[in-house]
């Protein structure tokens, strides 16, 4: 909620200048760049306030774990309670039907109650990793401010930056039978272009540049001025595209490995020029290694989930709260746009744990040295991380 | 487990959801994959004919059996095959896949015979067909309603050989998303194809299974005779290993050995070994606070640069003197100098240790404090 600077320059960039208090779903980033949510408080946390406008986002699933789906049911409900239109293209039949399975936003009185039982679980208990603690309390002090409002006024539907979700409730069904949302099916296409096409007219309503050319009599002269004109219809507008398991095997297209590549690519330079977020899965251990490598360097963001055993004890022994954990998330790398500074996580690998089986959280593996005299770990005591490690890196 | 994959399959698939579909690969090292797929088979049909299971029907794509051994082995099971026409339906790819036979026939050339019971097809190559005829065999078997029916592909192996695997890998998600599909099973030679094509049915399987030998070197030509006899007999056995997708996102991993036996193929557990999948997924920020046995060996045959060496030999305790009687001086010195450079043998270490006293000089009866002018 920054002001803009407004610039005295007759080429100025079109940019949302609902960024503002009126449009909470925008909020100013690090260097000029503007921040939408992800639909996932933690994740929008560890990336630096959300995902910038105009990056790509590619996520690497896991073959073994339907978590990418996770990630991108929280990102297309999160765009559709801000109504921001919506691209979804997917390789099932039927995408429309996916829509009804989105989470609906939880309600400030379950948000309550989860954090009071986060309170609770803690006890006595060694701070050995004290910046979670701290972590806690600013993203409480942050994002609850809107959760404040919500309870005092009921009726007045304020909207914020970011949502929790709950998984169980299905989204209304107002939020996605609109216009604005557009469904894809990526199975029987017989080639890569027709995606590539309906991604491109459906960015074309979010692009921040429009020149004009002006011919202007002046004495005599002609001369041609360049203007932009800020787009005030869509200003307030953000598009999303969400592409699922672009390189499913039961799509025809997952053999013309070029025209991925060349799709890739045209996407993100379009997305780049857009006020919008793409967010693209796909299966990295069917792509040949090439270019999978070639699909990681042109994200802009890129993040991979891994699938965990099941009744795994060296694991259960390693990590607390092996049993809420579902999966992993790695973080290969944070959106950097008008920077060349790098972002240098605390961690890159966050498990991925619903509590009560309603809601997504991203959370610090928690691991901690073994207790030399005993031998034992203090993770299985519960109250304190504990772990044992193998690998002999020092020997003191 | 092979129970667990029967109850898996038995269980079938929930509304809204893919149907539960199992991969079955083997290698040639351990060509078993037809064993297992033909005991799931019948695990399967003896489940639908007690009316425990949610498919109702079974449709089997058979391309490397004729349907008679299906029904042959079927009834060597001990499963009812009289009533076969109301339960499962052979799709015969394996007489006549591209009809060659039968243009054979037209000309003239091979006299024509039916085949009876089992429904024969000639266009493998076309998967569109292949899918239809056999959700019209299935619905023929279950009827229309919400009533589920399973299916089983006796070798994708074969199929792939036809048609290229997205074609395959769309048929399969087509099935699998298909509300009268119970669940769906296959068999496949993992060693023949390409990577590719196994991590994509793979993805598109909820479980693995796979058939693997006991011993891991591959190349059975050790030129042993002596042990002939041993690999002909491990050769009969086995590791069988699933990996279940669950629902919650996690993997369930089991294993068990098998043997072949003449009645079929038999399944043992084995003690769950540890894993060090761990090891791999979690990042190493730790340090360690442990030493193995070879560690605490080393640190205890390290010779420190003191004179206690804790090992219960007499203590010479070096006061810096040299005045002492030049024997027994000798002797002091020599060990003491033998200790200081002994080498440390076993670690390759050396702790060379000039004491600082040596420095020196013995005997000074200067007394430092008069060089003080009061």
């Amino acid at each position: 909620m920054a002001a803009t600077k407004t610039r005295t320059s007759s080429f100025s960039r079109n940019l949302p200048a609902a960024s503002s208090a009126q449009s909470p779903e925008i909020k100013c980033g690090p260097n000029g760049t503007f921040l939408v949510s992800s639909g996932i408080p933690d994740l929008d946390k560890t990336l630096g306030g959300g995902i910038p406008l105009g990056s790509l986002v590619m996520v690497m699933e896991d073959s073994e774990a339907p978590h990418h789906m996770l990630l991108l049911r929280n990102f297309m409900s999160q765009g559709l309670v801000h109504k921001q239109p919506l691209l979804y293209a997917s390789p099932s039949k039927d995408p429309r039907g996916f829509l009804g399975t989105l989470p609906s936003p939880s309600s400030p009185k379950d948000d309550k109650s989860r954090s009071h039982d986060a309170e609770q679980e803690k006890g006595l208990r060694i701070a050995w990793q004290y910046k979670k603690y701290f972590g806690e309390n600013q993203s409480n002090l942050d994002g609850q401010r809107g959760m404040i409002l919500f309870r005092f006024i009921v009726l007045y539907n304020k909207q914020e930056f970011s949502n929790e979700f709950d998984l169980r409730r299905p989204l209304d069904r107002h939020f996605y039978t609109g216009q604005h949302v557009d469904c894809i099916s990526t199975k029987d296409l017989p080639n890569i272009a027709a995606l590539q096409e309906r991604c491109t007219s459906f960015l074309s309503q979010f692009s921040r540049y429009i020149c004009t050319f002006f011919a202007i009599d002046f004495v005599g002269f002609t001369n041609l001025l360049i203007v932009t004109f800020r787009n005030d219809a869509t200003v307030a507008c953000t598009g999303r595209i969400a592409i699922q398991s672009l390189c499913a095997p039961q799509c025809e297209s997952s053999n013309m490995e070029w025209e991925m590549l060349s799709f890739i690519r045209s996407l993100k330079s379009t997305v780049r020029s857009a006020i919008a977020v793409a967010i693209i899965t796909f299966p990295s251990s069917l792509v040949s290694a090439t270019f999978c490598k070639r699909w990681q360097h042109l994200a802009d963001c890129l993040v991979s989930v891994k699938a965990i055993p099941d009744e795994d004890k060296e694991l259960a022994k390693l990590l607390t709260g092996y049993q809420d954990i579902v999966g992993f998330l790695n973080i290969h790398r944070v959106p950097r746009i008008n920077t060349q500074v790098p972002a240098v996580l605390e961690a890159t690998t966050l498990s991925i744990k619903l509590q009560k089986r309603r809601y997504l959280v991203l959370e610090c593996l928690n691991q901690a040295p073994v207790d030399g005299s005993s031998g034992s770990s203090y993770g299985t005591s519960g109250s304190c991380s504990g772990a044992s490690s193998k690998s002999g890196s020092l020997d003191f | 487990m092979a129970d667990s994959i029967s109850r898996t399959i038995r269980d079938g698939a929930l509304e809204g959801e893919h149907a539960p579909s199992l991969t079955i690969k083997d290698t040639t090292a351990s060509p078993y994959g037809f064993d297992v797929f033909t005991h799931v088979l019948s695990q399967a049909s003896s489940l639908i004919l007690a009316g425990k299971s949610q498919s109702r029907g079974l449709v089997v794509v058979a391309y490397s059996r004729s349907p008679s051994f299906y029904l042959d082995f079927l009834k060597r099971s001990g499963v009812d095959v009289a009533s076969s026409q109301k339960w499962i339906h052979i799709l015969d790819c394996y007489t006549d896949p591209l009809g060659w036979k039968h243009q054979l026939a037209d000309s003239g050339i091979l006299p024509s015979n039916s085949s009876a019971g089992a429904c024969l097809f000639q266009d493998v190559k076309d998967i569109n067909k292949l899918q239809s005829l056999i959700l019209e065999l299935g619905s023929g078997l279950v009827g229309q309603g919400k009533v589920r029916f399973s299916v089983a592909i006796d070798s994708v192996t074969e199929m792939l050989r036809h048609v290229p695997l997205s074609k395959v890998a769309a048929l399969i998600s087509d099935l699998r998303s298909h509300d009268q599909i119970s669940s769906i099973f296959w068999l496949l030679h993992s060693d023949i194809h390409d990577v590719r094509v196994t991590t994509s049915l793979e993805y598109l399987s909820a479980m693995v299974a796979s058939v693997e030998s006991l011993n891991q070197s591959s190349d059975g030509l050790s030129g042993d005779l002596g042990n002939l006899s041993l690999l002909e007999q491990n050769f009969r056995r086995g590791k069988f290993h699933v990996r279940f997708k669950r629902r919650n996102g996690r993997v369930r991993v089991m294993n068990e050995q098998f043997h072949m036996e003449e009645s079929g193929i038999k399944f043992t557990s084995v003690t769950v070994e540890d894993g060090l999948v761990s090891q791999g997924l979690v990042p190493k920020v730790l340090f360690n606070l442990e030493l193995s046995e070879k560690e605490k060996l080393e640190r205890a045959r390290v010779v420190l640069p003191f004179e206690h060496q804790g090992n219960g030999k007499h203590i010479q305790i070096y006061d810096g003197r040299r005045s002492l009687a030049p024997e027994s001086m000798g002797e002091v010195s020599a060990d003491t100098s033998q200790s200081n450079t002994e080498e440390c043998s076993n670690g390759g270490g050396e702790i060379i240790y000039f004491r600082d006293s040596d420095d020196e000089r013995p005997d000074s009866d200067e007394d430092p404090d008069d060089d003080l002018d009061i």
